[in-house]
């Protein structure tokens, strides 16, 4: 049971080819190039959400910050589209792999927090001592003030990674005990069944909710360096 | 947990590197959001000297003093 609970999980090699390659470079054939200055719908609408959301994203950063402004939108649509093609059926969803979140968690903090240091470094080493301590605290305070830095990208990627896995695995476990029951008695695999329509519509919140989560989070921190 | 096996981290590492940080990249950067099409304001190339910069007199032949 647990094997084929968690074979989904499994990062997909067909006959030792790694097609998890493919895997990950496919969301990228649903953004189209823009060629003309007037576009098919798909790439207009397209430009418009990235539009809306560079404007609310990046409305808070100073100039230095807006610099970053190409690598966070494609984040949040490379984890969004990502996440949720991760919803069709049988499908590998690549966020689920703590490989991938770490990789894209500890580069962007790092590169975050070692901006700050190099152009605001008074500024950023004055971020491990919160104003207003009382003189005592302080040596405890800067300790758990670097705890907390350091554990801000492990946080970003096992953030990610949990609630995706979670909320796939729950849809594994509802759904099959919604077909096991339907032999027993059909009122309670109807009853697991609207369970499942329900969860459905979570998870595709939660996919883009986590897009979301993980670039604010990175921008935030920017933020806090520029 | 299969995500725990690192045989295959630095395969998935490597494919979403190339992905985010230069795929979709080079399809967002494509985006351009012109602004909306207005008359561009001329600039002349050539400057009035000082003594046109201000109108004081009207000459004209007739208004001449005659001789």
């Amino acid at each position: 049971m647990n094997e084929n609970l968690f074979s989904s999980f499994i990062t997909p090699t067909m006959m030792g080819l790694p097609i998890v390659i493919l895997i990950i470079m496919f969301p990228t054939l649903l953004f189209p190039t823009p060629t003309r200055l007037i576009n098919n719908r798909l790439v207009s609408a397209q430009q418009w959400l990235a539009q809306l959301i560079l404007k609310q994203m990046m409305m808070m950063h100073s100039p230095k910050g807006r610099t970053w402004a190409l690598m966070l939108i494609s984040l949040i649509m490379f984890i969004g589209s990502t996440n949720l093609l991760g919803l069709l059926p049988h499908s590998f969803t690549p966020t689920t792999q703590l490989s991938m979140n770490l990789g894209m968690a500890i580069p962007l903090w790092a590169g975050a927090v070692i901006t700050g240091f190099r152009y605001k470094t008074k500024a950023s080493l004055a971020h491990f001592l919160p104003q207003g301590t009382p003189v005592p605290l302080i040596p405890m305070l800067v300790i758990i003030e670097t705890i907390s830095l350091f554990i801000q990208p492990m946080a970003l990627a096992v953030r990610l990674t949990a609630n995706i896995t979670a909320g796939h695995l729950l849809m594994h476990l509802i759904g099959g005990a919604a077909l096991a029951l339907i032999s027993i008695s059909p009122t309670t695999a109807l009853i697991t069944f609207i369970i499942l329509i329900l969860l459905t519509i979570l998870e595709f919140a939660v996919a883009l909710i986590q897009a979301y989560v993980f670039t604010l989070l990175v921008s935030l921190y920017l933020h806090d360096n520029t | 947990m299969p995500q725990l096996d690192t045989s295959t981290w630095l395969v998935t590492i490597i494919a979403m590197i190339l992905t985010l940080f230069i795929l979709i990249q080079l399809k967002f950067h494509k985006y351009s959001y012109p602004l909306s099409p207005a008359p561009k304001t001329f600039k002349s190339t050539s400057f009035p000297t000082p003594w046109e910069t201000k109108w004081t007199k009207f000459y004209s032949p007739l208004l001449l003093p005659q001789q």
